[in-house]
C-alpha cells in the first residue's frame, strides 16, 4: 500500500511527558510510578501497557461535588507506554506548572499529571446561573496538565486595564488562581424578557493573572454527553 | 484573481499587480512540526553580502522597512511586507526559506502556499505539498528577483542541510556572526528550537562564533539552554511568529526554566549513537528504570550537531521514556517541560492593541471600542465571549428592519449594540472568521454568517424568496458603507468569481459582492428544480455580474 499519504501523520519521537500532536490529540508518555488521570472516555489510541482505573476511589471523593454525583468523570492511567488522548477535535493546550497553579473549567481539562494537587472547586456566585454548573477544577504544584479548547485559545491579562475582566460563562477554560471572581449582569432586566441566554451573566475577573477563552459557546461536556 | 503558480513558474510583479508594497504570505505546517521562515535579501551574486537583510524572527525587519516580518495572520504561518520600491539597490533578489525546527522533514509537511497579497486582494499564490520533498529540512519556496523589473519565481527547492546549511548556502562570510543565531535552531532541530533561539538571542552575546551556541545545548550549560526544553520551545514559538517586540520581555521570564532544562537537550547527542530505529519505548523507557545521568552528559560535547534532523529524532524518545523511570523524575521530568505556565501560554497572548478591529486568531476577533470614534458595534447575540473595560450590551431589537428570521431553525436573529469603552472579544460555535472591510463598496451576507459589525454601516435586511429553501426564505443583510463586517463561515470559505454561469447552494452560500455602485448588479436568480425528485441539490443560487464580483461559499449546508 502506499502509505506516503499518510506518512507524515506518524507520532513524532517524545520530547516531553506531555505532547501534541497535531493540534487537537494529546501524547502522553506513560511511566510507571508516574500516574495520570484523564477525562474517562478520551482515550483514543495506546501503545505499550497502560491500564486504565475508572472512578478510582481516591478520585471519588475529591470529585463528589462534580456534577451530580454519577460519578467522577475522571480515570487513572497507570503503566508504561504512549498514550493518545482526544476530546472530540477540541483543541488541546499542554501547560508545565512549575510549581504554580491553575484553576481549569471541569469539561474542558483533559489530563494531569496524578501528583499534582488538585481539587474540585464551586465557582462563587456562578454555579446556579450556568446550566451546567460550574465547576472547576484547581491544579496546582509542578507537573503537566493538558487543557482543551473549542477552537484557539486565547489568553488575556487581567491587570492590564482598571477595569475587570468578563467572559462569558460558557467560553471560560481556565484561569490562574490568584484571581477573584464575581458574577456580574450586564444586561438591564428589561433587556431579558422574551430572550434566554444571551449575554445576561458573565464572570468578572480582578486582580493579577490571566484568563483563557475558547472562541466557542460551546460548553457541552462531549465526553460526558456520550457516556 | 489569485494566479496560480507551480514550480518553476515566473512572473513579473507588475503583471500581478500594479502595487508594489506587497503582502507575502507563507502557510506551512506539519503534524509535530515547527518552522522558521525567514527572507534572505540577496545581492547581485546571490549572497548574502549584508546580514542586515536577512529577515527572520530574530531581526524582524531591514533598516529602511523595505522588508518586514509581520508574524502568523490570516491563515498564514507566516508572513512579510514587502515594498519593492524602497529595496535598496543592492538587493537583487529576496529568496523566502522555511526551515524544520526540530525533528522532521519536508516529506511531512502538510499542503501549503506562498502567496502574494496587494491591495486586500491576493494576486498570486503558489501552493505545495510535502509529496514534493522527501528528507529536506529546509525549502527555497519562492524568489523575488530584480531583472529589469521585479518577478516573482515559485521556487519550492528543497534543501538538505537545516538553515545554518541555507546560511553557508547563501554566503560564508555572514557565517560568523550569523550563523551562530541560526545554527541554535538548526543545532535543536530535536528540540523545540524555536524556544531555544528566543532566550539565546534575547541577550545578543549568544549570538557569539557559533561554537558555543551549539555546545551550549548540548551541555546543557546554563545560557543557552534555549532550544532545550522540547516543549517549551513549541510554546516559545509563537511568541517569535507575533509581534517581535514581545520576543524580548519573554525571553527573560523563559530563561530560568530553560536553564534547567539542559540535561534533557543532552539527549539530542546521544541520539546519534543510538538510532531512530528503535521504537520509542525500547530500552529507555521500560527497560533500564535509571537511564541515569549518564547519558545526558555523554551525548554533548563533541557531537558535530544534529544539524540534520534525523539523529536527533531518535535522541528524544529516549530521553523522554528514560528519564520518569528514575525515582527522582519529580525532578527531572519537570526540568524537560522547563517552561512553565506562563511560556506554555504565551502563543495565545492576547495581540496587542491599537486597531479597531483585531483578529486574533482565525476564530476570535476582538473589537475595540475605544478606536475609530467611539462608535459601537453590533452583534449577534450570545457572541461575545470576554470583554474588558466599560463595555454595555444593550439589545437591539425590533428596530431593526423588521426581524431577520434565520432561514432553518425559524428563530430570530438578534442583535445586540456594544457600546462604551474596551475592547470586546467575539466567537461563536469556533466558526472562522473574516473581517470585511468595506470602503464605501456593499456586501451582501446571509443573515447567518454576520457574526458583528460597526454600527457605522448601512445595513438593509434582503429577502429571497423562493420555494424549496428551507424556512421559505433566504435571508440577508446589505452593508453599505465604510466599516467592518465579521463573517463567520464553517469551515474554510471558497472566494469565487462570479461568472455568467456561477451556482450556489443556498445553504453554503455566505456573501457576495453587491458591486460598488450597483446597488445589488449582482442579481440572484433561483434556479428551481434543476433535477427534480433529487432531494439534496434542488435549490440553487445563480449568481449574475460584472466581472469583479464574487461569492463566497463556506463547506457546511446549513
Amino acid at each position: 500500500m502506499d502509505q506516503s499519504m499518510i506518512s507524515g501523520y506518524a507520532p513524532a519521537p517524545v520530547t516531553a511527558r506531555m505532547e501534541n500532536h497535531g493540534s487537537s490529540m494529546l501524547k502522553v508518555a506513560m511511566q510507571s510510578g508516574q500516574d495520570l488521570f484523564a477525562r474517562t472516555g478520551s482515550m483514543v489510541a495506546y501503545e505499550g501497557f497502560v491500564q486504565y482505573e475508572p472512578n478510582p476511589p481516591a478520585v471519588r471523593q475529591m470529585a463528589s461535588q462534580w456534577l451530580t454525583g454519577e460519578g467522577a468523570p475522571i480515570m487513572k492511567c497507570s503503566g508504561d507506554g504512549l498514550l493518545y488522548l482526544a476530546d472530540y477535535g477540541a483543541d488541546v493546550v499542554c501547560v508545565y506548572l512549575n510549581n504554580e497553579a491553575l484553576s481549569v473549567n471541569g469539561s474542558n481539562l483533559l489530563a494531569f499529571d496524578a501528583h499534582l494537587q488538585w481539587g474540585v472547586e464551586r465557582v462563587k456566585g456562578l454555579a446556579k446561573f450556568a446550566g451546567q454548573g460550574l465547576f472547576n477544577v484547581g491544579i496546582s504544584g509542578t507537573g503537566w496538565v493538558a487543557i482543551t479548547s473549542r477552537g484557539t485559545p486565547v489568553v488575556v491579562d487581567c491587570g492590564r486595564g482598571e477595569d475587570e475582566t468578563y467572559v462569558d460563562p460558557d467560553a471560560l477554560v481556565a484561569w490562574s488562581s490568584g484571581l477573584k471572581t464575581k458574577a456580574k449582569r450586564s444586561f438591564k432586566a428589561s433587556a431579558l424578557i422574551g430572550r434566554g441566554s444571551g449575554e445576561a451573566f458573565q464572570i468578572g475577573f480582578s486582580g493579577q493573572g490571566f484568563v483563557v477563552v475558547q472562541p466557542s459557546e460551546d460548553s457541552t461536556d462531549r465526553l460526558r454527553v456520550r457516556g | 484573481m489569485a494566479r496560480e503558480f507551480q514550480r518553476g513558474h515566473k512572473a513579473k510583479i507588475s503583471d500581478l499587480t500594479a502595487g508594489t508594497d506587497l503582502y507575502i504570505g507563507v502557510q506551512i505546517s506539519g503534524p509535530g512540526l515547527g518552522f522558521d521562515i525567514s527572507c534572505f535579501g540577496l545581492d547581485a551574486g546571490e549572497q548574502l553580502s549584508d546580514d542586515r537583510y536577512f529577515i527572520f524572527y530574530n531581526q524582524p525587519k531591514s533598516p529602511e522597512e523595505a522588508i518586514q516580518q509581520l508574524g502568523t495572520q490570516a491563515g498564514d504561518t507566516e508572513s512579510f511586507r514587502v515594498t519593492l520600491d524602497r529595496i535598496p539597490a543592492q538587493i537583487q533578489k529576496l529568496s523566502f526559506t522555511a526551515t524544520i525546527d526540530g525533528a522532521g522533514q519536508m516529506s511531512q509537511i502538510a499542503p501549503g502556499y506562498v502567496r502574494i497579497v496587494a491591495g486586500g486582494e491576493e494576486v498570486a499564490r503558489y501552493a505545495f505539498t510535502g509529496a514534493e520533498f522527501s528528507t529536506e529540512r529546509a525549502v527555497m519556496l519562492a524568489d523575488f528577483y530584480l531583472k529589469d523589473v521585479w518577478r516573482f519565481a515559485a521556487v519550492g527547492q528543497g534543501f538538505d542541510g537545516g538553515l545554518d546549511a541555507l546560511l553557508k548556502n547563501f554566503g560564508g562570510e555572514v557565517a560568523e556572526e550569523q550563523q551562530a543565531a541560526p545554527e541554535q535552531p538548526a543545532a535543536a532541530p530535536g528540540f523545540a528550537p524555536p524556544a531555544g533561539p528566543a532566550p539565546g538571542f534575547a541577550p545578543p552575546v549568544a549570538t557569539g562564533p557559533p561554537a558555543p551556541p551549539q555546545p551550549a545545548p548540548a551541555f546543557g550549560a546554563p545560557p543557552a539552554p534555549a532550544p532545550a526544553p522540547v516543549h517549551a520551545a513549541p510554546t516559545m514559538v509563537a511568541p517569535m511568529t507575533t509581534p517581535p517586540p514581545q520576543a524580548p520581555p519573554q525571553a527573560p521570564p523563559g530563561q530560568p526554566p530553560f536553564g534547567q532544562v539542559p540535561p534533557p537537550q543532552a539527549p539530542p547527542g546521544q541520539v546519534p549513537g543510538q538510532m531512530p530505529g528503535q521504537p520509542p519505548f525500547g530500552q529507555p523507557a521500560y527497560g533500564q528504570p535509571a537511564p541515569g545521568p549518564a547519558p545526558y552528559g555523554q551525548p554533548v560535547p563533541g557531537q558535530p550537531m544534529p544539524g540534520q534532523g534525523m539523529p536527533g529524532q531518535p535522541a528524544f524518545g529516549q530521553p523522554a521514556f528514560g528519564q520518569p523511570p528514575q525515582a527522582p523524575h519529580a525532578g527531572q521530568v519537570p526540568q524537560t517541560p522547563g517552561a512553565g505556565l506562563a511560556a506554555a501560554m504565551q502563543k495565545y497572548r492576547e495581540l496587542p492593541t491599537g486597531q479597531r478591529w483585531t483578529q486574533q486568531n482565525p476564530k476570535l476577533m476582538r473589537a475595540d471600542l475605544s478606536q475609530a470614534g467611539g462608535q459601537p458595534v453590533l452583534a449577534r447575540q450570545g457572541s461575545m465571549v470576554l470583554y474588558q473595560g466599560k463595555v454595555e450590551f444593550g439589545y437591539k431589537g425590533a428596530g431593526f428592519t423588521g426581524r431577520v428570521v434565520g432561514n432553518m431553525t425559524g428563530q430570530e436573529m438578534q442583535l445586540m449594540r456594544c457600546t462604551g469603552r474596551g475592547q470586546v472579544f467575539f466567537a461563536e460555535e469556533a466558526a472562522y472568521l473574516h473581517p470585511i472591510e468595506l470602503q464605501g463598496d456593499a456586501i451582501c451576507v446571509s443573515a447567518e454568517n454576520v457574526l458583528a459589525f460597526d454600527e457605522s454601516l448601512q445595513h438593509e435586511v434582503r429577502r429571497i424568496e423562493g420555494h424549496g429553501i428551507p424556512g421559505g426564505a433566504l435571508f440577508t443583510m446589505q452593508f453599505q458603507g465604510t466599516g467592518t463586517v465579521v463573517v463567520k463561515t464553517h469551515g474554510t470559505p471558497v472566494v469565487l468569481p462570479v461568472t455568467p454561469t456561477t451556482y450556489a447552494d443556498s445553504n453554503a452560500i455566505v456573501a457576495w459582492s453587491a458591486a460598488s455602485q450597483v446597488v445589488l448588479s449582482s442579481q440572484v436568480r433561483l434556479r428551481r428544480n434543476a433535477y427534480p425528485g433529487h432531494s439534496g441539490e434542488t435549490v440553487n443560487l445563480q449568481f449574475r455580474g460584472a466581472p469583479g464580483n464574487f461569492i463566497i461559499v463556506q463547506p457546511y449546508e446549513v
